[in-house]
C-alpha cells in the first residue's frame, strides 16, 4: 500500500555505517595495528559519508523532518547538482568506498554497513526516487489589499433620525424592524 | 516553573524506579561476570593471553543477555492488557508503569545495540591476541591454529565468527529502520525488519556452539600458575628447594572444556511468550468482523460500526484493524468510540481519512458522494470489504474512572478515547469511583464538535435531570480564529454556550480545577498533538497546587 521511500532508509543506514567507520579508524589507528593505513582512509571515507548523508531528503508525500542543522550541508550538497541528487551515483560511491575498509580488521563492519547501504540506494535508484533538498519555504505574502475585506461604502439602512426617537405615546410605532433576529437567553 | 518534589514523585517516580532497577541489574551483572573472568582461577591462562578483552567481552555478553529477554516482555500486548485489567496489579501507580511499556523496549533496544558494539569490539580485539599470542603450550587454549593467523579467516571459520557476524547485520538492519522518522514515513520497513526478531532470536541462541572462550576443568590438581615438572621457578634458582615448593608442582596438565551456551535459558521463556501471544492473537483475529453501519462525519471522519461474536472491550482500549482488500499485511489501530454493552453489541471506531489505507478503505466503504451525512443500513445491497480486528488492547485512558476527579484534554480526533468513556458514563455513571469529570476539546474547525455532538448533550441532559450538573465540565475551544463561527442548532444550546473561541489557557484551567477539587488526586488525561501534552505534563510535575496532586497520563499509539 502506498510507495516505499527507500532512500530513507538507506540515508540512515549509510550515515549510521559513517559513524562505524569512522570509529573502526580511530581505534585502527590509535592502537597503529597491522594495515592502519587503512584505518586512516576509513577516517576521512566516514566523514565524508556523514557530510553526504546528514542532510535528509525531502518526502514525495507528506511533511519532512530535518535533522538539526542540516541547513548548510543541504547547501552544500545541493551544489553538486546531478551527482548527489542521482542515488545511482551514490549507490557506486558507497560500494566504492566501503572496499578499502575491509582489507583491515577493525574497519570491517563498517564495509558491511556500508555496502548494504550501497545496495539499498541502488534500490531506490532502480525505483525511480532522487534526492530533493529541503528547503525553507519562502512565505508568500498576502497583499495587504486583498485581506482587508472592502469596507462598506454605505451606511447600514436604517430609518431617519425622528422615526428611531422612542416616542412614549406610540411605541409600537416607534418599532423598526431588526435585519438580525434577536431572541432572549433562555436558561 | 517551580518542580515540587511531591508532584515530581507521584508522576515520575514509578517510572524512574523502574529505570534506576533496571540500570543497577545491568551494572551488577556486568561487573560479577567481570570480576569473574578477572579473577577467576579457572580463567587465569585465558586471562593471561587475551587481556582486558576478555572480561569486556563476556561481561557485555551477560548483559546483552539479560536485555535479549528483557526486550520481549514489553511487546506482549495482550498479556498486559489481561494484567492492567484484572486486579493482579490493583495499584494505581504500578498500572501506570505499564503505559511506559514501549518506552522500556525502546531503552532495552538500545542498550543492546551499545553492548553489542562493546561486545564485537572487545571480540575483535580477542581474535587479534588469540592469533598474536599463539603459543605451543596451551593449543587446546587458542581459537587460532597458528600464530599469526589472520583475524579474520579465524571469524569466517568458526560457528561464533560467523553467526556473530549475521547478527550484527540483522541489528543493524532492524535499528537503522527504527529511527522516528522511518516510523513515521515508511511503517512497513520499521516493521519488516523488526519482524526479523526471530531469525535474531535463533541465531543467537547458537552463537556459543563450539565455544570459543573455555574454562580449566582441572583447577585443584593444576592450580594455575603451578610449576611444570620440568621448570623451575624463577626465584628460586640458587636456593635450595623447600618443602613448600613441592605443592607449586603440577599433578597433570590443564584441561579446558569449552563453555556450554547459556543464551537459551535467558532467552527461551521470554521468546516463548511472545509467540503464544502473537500466534493467540493471530486466531482471536481469524474471525472477519460484520460491518453493520458506515456513517461519514464532517471533516473528513467516518465512523465504522461493527458486530463480532466474542468480543468484549472496556472504554479507552484499542484495536487494530487489517483489510485485505486495501493492503494484506498492513495494521492499523484505532481507539474504540463505542464499546459492546449487554443491551447493544456493536462496536464503532471513529477515523479521520488522512493517509492512503484510511482513503483507500472508505473508497470501499462509502460511494463517493457530497452528501454529509449519510447511513446506509445493512439492508441495502452493499458489498462491504472483509475486515479483521484484533485486540482490544489497554491504554492509559482506562484509568479515567479510577480517578474521583479526572481532566480530560482531546486535541481534534483525539477525542475518540473519551468518547467511549461518555459512553459508558451515559450508560450509568453511579458505579464508578469517579466523581468529576473535566472534559476539554480542542478543535481546529468547528465542524469538528458535531462528531460528538448528540452524545455531550445527551450526556449532559442526563446528568442535568439527575441532578448533578457538577459532574461533567465541559469545554470546547476553537482554536482557528480567522472565521467567526457559531453552532446555531438549539439542540446543541450546552454546547455552543460552553464554546470559547482561541486556545485554551491551561493554567487558568488548572487554577480553576485546583481550586474546586482540594486534597485530591486529578488524573490528566491528553490525546492530542504533542506540543499540549508536553505543556500539560510541565503542569503536572510543577507543584504549583497547593494540597492537589495532578497525575499525568498519556495516550500513544505504538
Amino acid at each position: 500500500m502506498g510507495k516505499i521511500e527507500w532512500a530513507m532508509w538507506a540515508n540512515e543506514q549509510a550515515l549510521a555505517a559513517g559513524l562505524i567507520l569512522l570509529t573502526g579508524g580511530i581505534v585502527g589507528v590509535a592502537g597503529l595495528f597491522r594495515g592502519w593505513e587503512f584505518a586512516a582512509y576509513s577516517i576521512a571515507a566516514g566523514v565524508f559519508v556523514c557530510l553526504l548523508e546528514y542532510p535528509r531528503g525531502k518526502k514525495n508525500k507528506g511533511t519532512s523532518v530535518e535533522r538539526t542543522g542540516q541547513y548548510c550541508f543541504t547547501v552544500c550538497v545541493k551544489a553538486f547538482g546531478p551527482l548527489t541528487r542521482n542515488y545511482y551515483v551514490r549507490a557506486f560511491i558507497h560500494a566504492a568506498l566501503a572496499v578499502p575498509a575491509g582489507f583491515m580488521l577493525a574497519t570491517v563492519l563498517g564495509c558491511v554497513c556500508l555496502g548494504i547501504a550501497s545496495l539499498i540506494y541502488l534500490g531506490a535508484a532502480i525505483s525511480g526516487e532522487q534526492w530533493e533538498p529541503i528547503l525553507p519555504r519562502t512565505e508568500t505574502r498576502k497583499a495587504v489589499g486583498e485581506s482587508i475585506k472592502q469596507p462598506p461604502q454605505n451606511p447600514p439602512p436604517r430609518p431617519p433620525a425622528e422615526m428611531r426617537r422612542k416616542r412614549a405615546e406610540d411605541l409600537e410605532g416607534a418599532a423598526y424592524d431588526n435585519p438580525i433576529k434577536v431572541s432572549t437567553n433562555e436558561e | 516553573m517551580v518542580l515540587s518534589f511531591k508532584s515530581w514523585v507521584a508522576n515520575e517516580g514509578g517510572k524512574h524506579f523502574v529505570l534506576i532497577l533496571w540500570l543497577g541489574a545491568n551494572t551488577w551483572l556486568f561487573l560479577r561476570t567481570f570480576l569473574t573472568y578477572s579473577t577467576g582461577q579457572q580463567y587465569y591462562y585465558l586471562y593471561k593471553m587475551l587481556g582486558l578483552g576478555l572480561c569486556i567481552s563476556r561481561a557485555s555478553a551477560s548483559v546483552l543477555n539479560l536485555n535479549c529477554s528483557l526486550v520481549l516482555l514489553p511487546m506482549c500486548r495482550s498479556l498486559l492488557t489481561c494484567l492492567r485489567g484484572t486486579h493482579t496489579l490493583s495499584s494505581r501507580g504500578t498500572r501506570r508503569l505499564l503505559d511506559k511499556s514501549k518506552t522500556f523496549h525502546v531503552a532495552c533496544g538500545i542498550a543492546i545495540c551499545i553492548f553489542s558494539v562493546v561486545h564485537v569490539s572487545a571480540h575483535l580485539v580477542n581474535v587479534v591476541n588469540f592469533s598474536a599470542f599463539y603459543s605451543e603450550d596451551l593449543p587446546a587454549l587458542n581459537l587460532a591454529r597458528y600464530l599469526g593467523e589472520d583475524p579474520r579467516m579465524i571469524i569466517l571459520t568458526t560457528v561464533p565468527g560467523i553467526t556473530g557476524v549475521l547478527l550484527v547485520v540483522i541489528l543493524f538492519l532492524m535499528f537503522t529502520a527504527s529511527s522516528y522518522c522511518i516510523r513515521l514515513s515508511n511503517y512497513e520497513i520499521f516493521w519488516y525488519t523488526h519482524n526479523l526478531f526471530i531469525v535474531f532470536y535463533i541465531i543467537l541462541m547458537v552463537h556459543m556452539v563450539g565455544g570459543a572462550l573455555k574454562y580449566q576443568t582441572n583447577v585443584d590438581t593444576h592450580p594455575p600458575g603451578c610449576l611444570r615438572p620440568n621448570q623451575s621457578s624463577p626465584e628460586l634458582q640458587g636456593e635450595e628447594l623447600e618443602p613448600g615448593n613441592e605443592e607449586r608442582r603440577c599433578k597433570e596438565e590443564a584441561r579446558f572444556h569449552p563453555h556450554y551456551p547459556q543464551t537459551w535459558m535467558w532467552v527461551s521463556g521470554p521468546l516463548c511468550l511472545y509467540c503464544a501471544e502473537r500466534f493467540y492473537r493471530y486466531i482471536r483475529s481469524s474471525d472477519p468482523v460484520t460491518i453493520v453501519t458506515v456513517i461519514r462525519h464532517p471533516s473528513e471522519v467516518i465512523e465504522v460500526r461493527m458486530l463480532k461474536g466474542d468480543f468484549k472491550a472496556h472504554p479507552g482500549q484499542y484495536i487494530v484493524l487489517n483489510c485485505p482488500g486495501v493492503s494484506s499485511f498492513e495494521n492499523h489501530p484505532f481507539t474504540l468510540t463505542t464499546c459492546p454493552t449487554e443491551e447493544k453489541e456493536t462496536f464503532g471506531v471513529h477515523m479521520r481519512v488522512v493517509g492512503d489505507w484510511t482513503e483507500r478503505f472508505t473508497e470501499l466503504l462509502l460511494p463517493k458522494t457530497g452528501v454529509e451525512l449519510e447511513i446506509l443500513p445493512m439492508v441495502q445491497q452493499r458489498r462491504y470489504p472483509k475486515l479483521y480486528v484484533d485486540g482490544p488492547f489497554g491504554s492509559s485512558s482506562q484509568e479515567v474512572f479510577n480517578y474521583e476527579v479526572s481532566l480530560c484534554v482531546a486535541g481534534g480526533i483525539g477525542v475518540t478515547p473519551f468518547a467511549c468513556v461518555l459512553h459508558a458514563l451515559l450508560d450509568g455513571w453511579k458505579q464508578f469511583r469517579l466523581r468529576r469529570l473535566y472534559f476539554v476539546w480542542v478543535c481546529r474547525e468547528l465542524q469538528s464538535f458535531y462528531w460528538f455532538s448528540e452524545l455531550l448533550c445527551a450526556l449532559h441532559h442526563k446528568l442535568w435531570q439527575e441532578n448533578r450538573p457538577d459532574y461533567l465540565n465541559l469545554k470546547l475551544f476553537v482554536s482557528q480564529t480567522e472565521d467567526l463561527q457559531s453552532m446555531s442548532e438549539e439542540k446543541y444550546r450546552p454546547l455552543s454556550s460552553r464554546l470559547s473561541i482561541g486556545r485554551p489557557r491551561w493554567k487558568l484551567l488548572f487554577d480553576e480545577i485546583s481550586n474546586a477539587n482540594r486534597q485530591k488526586h486529578v488524573g490528566v488525561f491528553c490525546c492530542g498533538p504533542k506540543g499540549i501534552s508536553r505543556t500539560l505534563h510541565k503542569l503536572c510535575n510543577s507543584g504549583r497546587y497547593t494540597g492537589v496532586t495532578f497525575e499525568f497520563n498519556k495516550e500513544s499509539f505504538s
